[in-house]
């Protein structure tokens, strides 16, 4: 096993083990702390395949992703982080040592499902995709189970994060302008989602969405 | 005797001697973190001394289960040190030496102490006895999935063997299986010996204290076997995650001289990793008694995640 | 030309934005939308025109392209939008009069909403559509909360979280595809692009495409409101500003639903129909057993259109599961007979509200008697979204049917239409209710305000009527767009 597709691997790791770590913390500030810390993982994952095909291209990707999604979005959500402590998660759907368990579930679902994009090509990269998929899984878990706002944003973004791993390591990443153009889109959905929490705060005092009680059938 | 008979009394020896002052060194760098003097780095073995001198005491109605646990969680401990390769690859139980009858063991020693704190039939045993034996239960499913992990990649759960496979590769530490399996591992050890956040070892307070609670009714030499079967198991946990993770040092075979260097080697990263453990433990609070299988979940989560990784990464 | 054509209704609603920007919303700009709108309409046309005599337009690379279904979308995308832009007016006026959100906001959004559905619309590949139909609900989040209400928000959140990952889901399934495609030795510039992708789906792996195509149908099904992703729309249907309702339901589900079209193509190609059909069919199913249900127990009108939206695109999706050319033709039929009565519907509810002061069908009683005009109007339009004769939804659902039965999927589509008639007899009954029902002895200390709060003047009713009267036309003779709906139908084939 060459030495590129060891650190590979322990990118790949590195990248899963902050999102267990996401799903563990019920700290919104620790949380964003390991959404830096993946997106710096998700970065190496991307230079990487960049020495390794010689693409030299996939570093200013690299570049660009560490800077979006390690600097920027941890940032904004941080920001929105108002000085109280209602941002801990206290009441989740299923408490955490539940929805750890659950994503033990989860990642055996995502290799499994993963089979057939291994199978497609037997490289390094390729073994590594249900990695991706397990973070993906593991975000739409943090999305349905947890109940505060900026839980929920974090969430979101664990499975942006989770897609973009899959799209570098099925096909070292979709046609530059696609991606350009998702990232944008990603950047301004989590504005908008700030500031929707932000109007939430003063008009719920709280950003907990079980007050969201208004919209039933 | 066989050299690899020598090497494993040589590593029990080490141990026995070693680990209070491992506790020792703990508790000094702790109370100098905190402003405090605190005791020598001797102190632990003067304690010991000190109890092992007074007369031993039983309470009333206690049998063979408050006796002998003392005894039984030191030989445990001395056995696990004799198995796992702390020096050399070349051990003296062979086959013996395998991760699962470490684990195995080491159980075993909690499982005597809490039967020894219900044999004492006080409000505090049993409910310290309830508690150690419930962080355990969530404790095991852990080691034996991390364990699993580590042994799918050399097809062995014998521990020289996962060991010397790990020592002859070069880089492979930093696989994500290893990385992973070493998290899961590394919580559920703060977990086994009692440490924070799971446990405070320094606290007698009612509501929280766990390992303490149990071994509440010992005194005299009973006390000094339970102090030292918790420092040997605290050294001997250190030492096998070390070996697993950082075998750096240990031999693969029983030159005196490399032995020399395997010594230096294990009590150099011993003594880190329990310098790590009580820095951090100055910065961190007991997590809540019901919080604790959620830290033992994500223990669990990271051990499966560590068996996968092996599968489908490598 | 070809370029300009194909950028036209996207650079229109981008510049009458522009213009809002700087000049906010005042009487001369109040129109500005309206012309956007129409100009979309007229370079629709003029598309329709050179596809159907022609051949499908590609422009700056294939990155965007115009066949006849996309033309045809575009047609229903300029046509809702125009009557929507013109009904705008009137709404923000009433709002302004109660102290309501700020114009200039409300222009630049509605204007960049119709610019990303133009893109939608136009893209010709996977990759641009995707990332249009994202930029729609990045938009139409604040016009949503518009309302700045704790239930608008409360909508607007729900819209934005759920949508939002419903459409990563649907990334990720073209990142799949794109993995597959590059496998298949496309180069990066076409693996994106659903006509090479067609062309070339024999060399698709078929498990990756599978697993491709059940997350993109359902990615792209939560923004067409289809089961299971669906709990935003009646939400964000019910807060959101009238006119942008009507946009939401009649033409960005639409939009929306095209991309599965694409998707289904490629699907057919690579793996025979049956895996789309079989997944569409199941969720076509789940939406009207949703909507039929929850529109039984319906207390809110603009919620009760909001389930019907549900209702007609469940049954796009089944018309979509059949896939023959009689059932996409029916279908692309029912997607603009369905916008253009939705529009005129929640244009009619929005005056409703204003006029009463609430959305609960009981509180809303004997309309008939009281406002003869506005409860006439909705009521025709509700009897166009039931399906009746002589609007156009009438034939259309009847093709569905008929392709139904002639692919032999009788029993899917029985059950489709018996949900519907579930809906159908929901709708009705409501509706009856609001227009004819005894007012209610308890209310009458509420009915004791000024019932003529507000005087619709022509510029209200114009819009109304002409939708009206459009989907009549169309049910009674689809001549204008005939060529183009066969075309469009071929090419869903």
């Amino acid at each position: 096993m060459s030495n590129r597709a060891e650190l590979l691997d322990l990118a790949a790791g590195l990248f899963l083990l902050c999102a267990v770590a996401i799903l563990w913390r019920r700290d919104v500030r620790a949380q964003t702390a390991w959404l830096s810390g993946q997106g710096i993982a998700l970065a190496a994952i991307a230079a990487i395949l960049g020495a390794q095909d010689a693409r030299p291209d996939l570093y200013g990707v690299a570049a660009g992703v560490a800077l979006l999604r390690a600097a920027l979005l941890p940032t904004l959500v941080r920001r929105a982080i108002a000085a109280r402590a209602e941002d801990r998660e206290s009441a989740p759907l299923i408490n955490v040592g539940a929805s750890l368990l659950a994503a033990v579930a989860l990642v055996l679902l995502a290799y499994t499902v993963a089979q057939p994009l291994v199978r497609l090509e037997d490289t390094p990269a390729a073994r590594a995709l249900p990695v991706g998929l397990s973070v993906v899984l593991i975000g739409l878990l943090i999305l349905v189970t947890r109940r505060k706002a900026l839980s929920q944003i974090v969430g979101f973004l664990l499975l942006d994060n989770g897609i973009t791993a899959v799209a570098f390591l099925a096909a070292a990443g979709v046609p530059l302008l696609v991606e350009f153009g998702v990232s944008f889109d990603l950047l301004l959905a989590v504005l908008v989602l700030r500031v929707l929490t932000a109007r939430m705060r003063n008009l719920f005092g709280g950003s907990d969405l079980d007050e969201m009680r208004e919209l039933r059938d | 005797m066989s050299a690899p008979v020598l090497v494993s009394l040589a590593q029990v020896l080490l141990v026995l001697l070693g680990a209070p002052l491992l506790v020792g060194a703990m508790r000094r760098l702790r109370a100098r973190m905190e402003g405090r003097t605190g005791g020598g780095v001797l102190q632990p073995w003067r304690d010991l001394l000190k109890l092992l001198r007074k007369a031993p005491l039983h309470p009333q109605g206690t049998g063979a289960a408050f006796r002998f646990a003392p005894l039984l969680g030191v030989a445990c401990s001395g056995v696990a040190a004799a198995a796992i390769p702390l020096l050399s690859t070349r051990t003296g139980l062979g086959a013996g030496a395998d991760l699962i009858a470490v684990v195995a063991l080491l159980t075993l020693a909690t499982a005597a102490l809490a039967l020894a704190g219900l044999d004492t039939a006080t409000a505090f045993g049993g409910m310290g006895a309830s508690r150690e034996m419930t962080i355990t239960a969530l404790a095991e499913p852990a080691v034996l999935t991390a364990v699993c992990a580590l042994a799918a990649k050399v097809g062995s759960t014998n521990l020289p063997a996962i060991v010397a496979a790990t020592l002859s590769h070069g880089a492979r530490p930093a696989s994500p299986a290893n990385l992973l399996a070493a998290v899961a591992l590394a919580v559920v050890v703060l977990a086994e010996t009692g440490r924070l956040p799971v446990d405070n070892p320094s606290t007698h307070l009612e509501l929280t204290m766990v390992h303490e609670a149990m071994v509440l009714e010992y005194s005299g030499p009973d006390l000094a076997m339970v102090e030292l079967g918790a420092a040997m198991r605290l050294t001997v946990l250190l030492g096998l995650w070390s070996a697993l993770f950082a075998p750096w040092g240990i031999t693969t075979t029983a030159d005196p001289a490399r032995l020399l260097l395997g010594l230096a080697a294990f009590a150099g990263k011993t003594l880190l990793l329990g310098c790590l453990i009580a820095a951090g433990e100055v910065f961190m609070a007991k997590v809540r008694l019901f919080r604790v299988p959620e830290l033992l979940a994500g223990s669990f989560l990271l051990a499966v995640l560590a068996v996968s990784a092996s599968f489908f990464l490598a | 030309m070809d370029l300009l054509l194909l950028l036209l209704p996207i650079a229109a609603p981008l510049l009458a934005a522009l213009g809002y920007a700087l000049a906010g919303w005042r009487r001369p700009t109040a129109h500005l939308g309206t012309a956007a709108a129409a100009v979309i309409l007229g370079g629709a046309i003029a598309l329709a025109v050179r596809v159907t005599r022609d051949a499908p337009l590609d422009a700056l690379g294939g990155w965007l392209h115009a066949d006849a279904l996309s033309a045809f979308l575009l047609l229903v995308v300029g046509a809702v939008a125009t009557l929507a832009c013109a009904a705008s007016p009137g709404y923000l006026a009433a709002e302004h009069a109660h102290g309501g959100g700020s114009g200039r906001r409300y222009g630049v959004l509605v204007q960049f909403f119709l610019a990303a559905m133009c893109l939608g619309a136009l893209a010709g590949n996977l990759g641009v559509a995707w990332i249009a139909i994202e930029a729609t609900t990045i938009v139409t989040a604040f016009l949503v909360g518009f309302g700045h209400t704790r239930a608008a928000v409360e909508a607007a959140w729900k819209y934005t979280v759920v949508c939002s990952v419903g459409i990563a889901l649907a990334l990720l399934g073209i990142v799949v595809l794109y993995d597959a495609a590059r496998h298949a030795g496309l180069s990066e510039a076409t693996a994106l692009n659903p006509r090479v992708l067609t062309a070339h789906a024999g060399a698709l792996d078929p498990a990756v495409t599978r697993m491709a195509t059940a997350f993109m149908i359902l990615g792209f099904g939560a923004k067409a409101g289809l089961a299971p992703l669906h709990a935003w729309l009646p939400d964000a249907h019910s807060q959101a500003p009238a006119p942008v309702s009507a946009l939401m339901s009649g033409v960005l589900l639409a939009v929306a639903f095209v991309q599965i079209l694409r998707v289904k193509q490629i699907a057919d190609a690579a793996l025979g129909p049956a895996f789309a059909r079989t997944l569409l069919l199941i969720t076509g199913l789940a939406t009207l057993a949703v909507a039929a249900l929850l529109l039984l127990a319906q207390r809110d009108y603009k919620r009760m259109l909001a389930y019907s939206s549900m209702e007609h695109m469940g049954l796009i999706a089944v018309a979509a599961a059949i896939g023959t050319r009689l059932a996409l033709a029916a279908l692309l039929l029912h997607i603009a007979g369905h916008g253009l009565a939705k529009t005129v519907a929640f244009t009619a509810s929005g005056h409703l509200l204003r006029a009463e002061h609430t959305t609960r069908i009981d509180q809303v009683r004997a309309l008939a008697i009281r406002r003869p005009a506005l409860g006439g109007v909705l009521a025709a339009a509700i009897l166009a979204l039931l399906g009746l004769p002589p609007f156009s939804l009438f034939a259309s659902e009847l093709g569905i049917a008929r392709a139904g039965f002639a692919a032999h999927l009788g029993v899917p589509v029985t059950a489709a239409f018996l949900l519907a008639l579930l809906a159908f007899a929901a709708l009705a009954r409501h509706t009856a209710g609001m227009l004819l029902g005894d007012e209610d002895p308890g209310a009458s200390g509420g009915a004791t305000q000024p019932v003529a709060a507000a005087r619709l003047g022509p510029a209200a009713w114009g819009p109304l009527v002409t939708g009206l009267v459009t989907v009549a036309a169309l049910g009674v003779t689809a001549w204008p767009v005939t060529t183009l709906l066969g075309l469009a139908a071929q090419g869903g084939r």
